[in-house]
């Protein structure tokens, strides 16, 4: 077993390499785009402080629902087109970020949107009372009191797409799971599958643990 | 219905507001003319349900009326566009049942958020920030988080919150409803002081007769979105006259004569007890004319309040 994986550990530190490119670049997309989406559908949700601004609300709602309804296997073959557009290949590690940050925007948007909405209502209204304008409100308000909440859903995206990394592989994405599967699935190599599913499960306690503590500093309550 | 209003010297004028919300059977406020004047601490009382909240939160349109004027000072408020809104919201301050302050912003921070918000320096918002936590009391706790305090200190540090913009009109929803009696009086003790000293006009709902016992001028009962009854408790009492009127006085602890003395109509002639001195500003004509400025030498509530 430990030759096997001695012979491979170039390939392996190739692939955590190709994972952690990936997931940066799905990461700060959704983080930013689908922070963004999530804050707009949550300020133009019935209630809020932009709830005039109805359409945009029903609209990006239903977008975010119908991304979020392709099995991502399927986004990842029928965005091809759109991939090879953007970073003019579809396959390649970079090729795989663009339907992966496509699933994780629609996907950050949702937890973000349901996050702000812990964030009591009066706290929101008080901010209003003070003459606060709706930016004001995002930026003091809702990323303030709503900050560890946001960081937790920040954690659960950075698991989910380390796992949706794994089928980047279909596109010669590479990565960890793409590994596990190839070496461990096709080639029966079941010593390497296990390895490589150990050392993600590490990544994940890795990145809960520090969502968790960060999230934990960032409460004051 | 008179349709303008002449000002005369009202820091608050309700004219024909009405509010009815989207999938309720009856309106939340029917047709309801109020004028509270400058200087006045004025009560709204009703049951739950009865539409006082929904009033109060009129008067800075956190709701928005369906017809009707509100005039806060010179600024008919319900006509403006949302930026002048926003700037005439700035000169009103609002307090809540429930505090809403926020909770990862320590004490100070929550204090400077209004002036944060309007945009002043940060050498004067810090030092504006200082005399309104030394005012109520909570210089020691600038640093604590709103978790840390008991509901007496987070009412304080809401009321300083409101303070900090020099608000001519302050809004008091259900303050001392979620405290237990002695931190209620401690808080009307603060807010009877806030217009005394500084002549902040004051509109507050409650269901607690004594609280309107112990600090308004005025009265209006509320019963199924109606003000059915206004009293008027400083001069001399008048026997009420609607049924609900009648049933609130008869109910809690004083008798309905007491009230014909609240400690800040007392003290137009002689200092309470929490105000030791400078109180020659007694219900200022002009309300807006005003800077709330707090000196160490007349921070009344810094003793007050410890742990």
């Amino acid at each position: 077993m430990l030759e096997n994986l001695l012979e491979l550990t170039p390939d392996i530190i190739t692939a955590i390499g190709e994972t952690f490119f990936m997931l940066g670049i799905c990461l700060t997309t959704a983080v930013t785009l689908g922070g963004a989406l999530g804050i707009a559908v949550y300020l133009t949700a019935p209630g809020n402080p932009l709830a005039r601004y109805r359409r945009f609300n029903l609209t990006a709602d239903a977008i975010i629902n119908v991304v979020r309804s392709f099995p991502f296997i399927i986004l990842l073959v029928a965005l091809s087109p759109f991939t090879r557009y953007i970073v003019g290949t579809s396959i390649g590690p970079l090729a795989a970020s663009v339907p992966l940050s496509c699933a994780a925007i629609p996907y950050f948007a949702r937890l973000v949107e349901q996050t702000l909405r812990d964030v009591p209502r009066g706290v929101i209204e008080a901010a209003e009372a003070m003459g606060a304008s709706p930016w004001q409100i995002v930026w003091r308000v809702l990323l303030v009191d709503g900050r560890s909440g946001l960081i937790l859903s920040t954690t659960v995206l950075a698991v989910s797409f380390l796992s949706y990394s794994a089928i980047a592989g279909v596109v010669g994405g590479g990565g960890i799971g793409d590994l596990a599967i190839r070496y461990g699935y096709y080639r029966f190599q079941t010593d390497i599958m296990a390895a490589m599913v150990v050392l993600l499960v590490v990544l994940v306690q890795l990145i809960q643990t520090t969502g968790q503590y960060l999230a934990r500093r960032a409460d004051k309550r | 219905m008179p349709t303008s209003t002449a000002k005369t010297g009202a820091a608050i004028r309700l004219t024909g507001v009405t509010k009815h919300f989207a999938g309720s059977a009856t309106a939340a406020v029917h047709p309801t003319d109020l004028a509270i004047e400058a200087g006045e601490i004025h009560g709204i009382i009703g049951f739950s349900g009865a539409g006082k909240s929904t009033l109060l939160r009129l008067v800075n349109l956190l709701e928005r009326p369906d017809a009707g004027l509100v005039e806060v000072g010179d600024d008919e408020l319900s006509a403006l566009p949302p930026l002048a809104l926003r700037a005439a919201r700035r000169r009103i301050g609002m307090i809540f049942q429930q505090f809403n302050l926020l909770h990862n912003l320590s004490v100070a921070e929550n204090v400077a958020f209004p002036l944060r918000i309007a945009g002043d320096s940060p050498a004067s918002i810090k030092a504006r920030v200082a005399e309104c936590l030394d005012y109520v009391g909570l210089s020691a706790k600038a640093a604590a988080y709103p978790g840390q305090l008991s509901g007496g200190q987070k009412q304080r540090v809401a009321i300083a919150r409101a303070l900090a913009p020099n608000p001519g009109v302050l809004l008091a929803d259900e303050p001392t409803s979620a405290l237990d009696p002695r931190t209620t009086q401690s808080i009307l003790d603060v807010l009877a002081d806030i217009n005394q000293r500084f002549g902040v006009t004051v509109l507050l709902v409650t269901h607690e007769m004594s609280v309107v016992r112990r600090l308004c001028h005025r009265v209006s009962v509320m019963d199924e979105g109606r003000i059915v009854e206004q009293i008027d408790l400083r001069t001399g009492f008048t026997a009420p006259r609607s049924e609900l009127a009648r049933w609130l006085f008869a109910s809690g602890e004083a008798s309905p004569a007491e009230a014909t003395q609240p400690a800040t109509v007392a003290a137009a002639t002689s200092a309470p007890a929490t105000a030791p001195a400078n109180t020659s500003a007694a219900v200022p004509a002009n309300a807006a004319a005003r800077a709330i400025v707090v000196t160490p030498a007349n921070a009344p509530f810094r003793e007050v309040y410890h742990a």
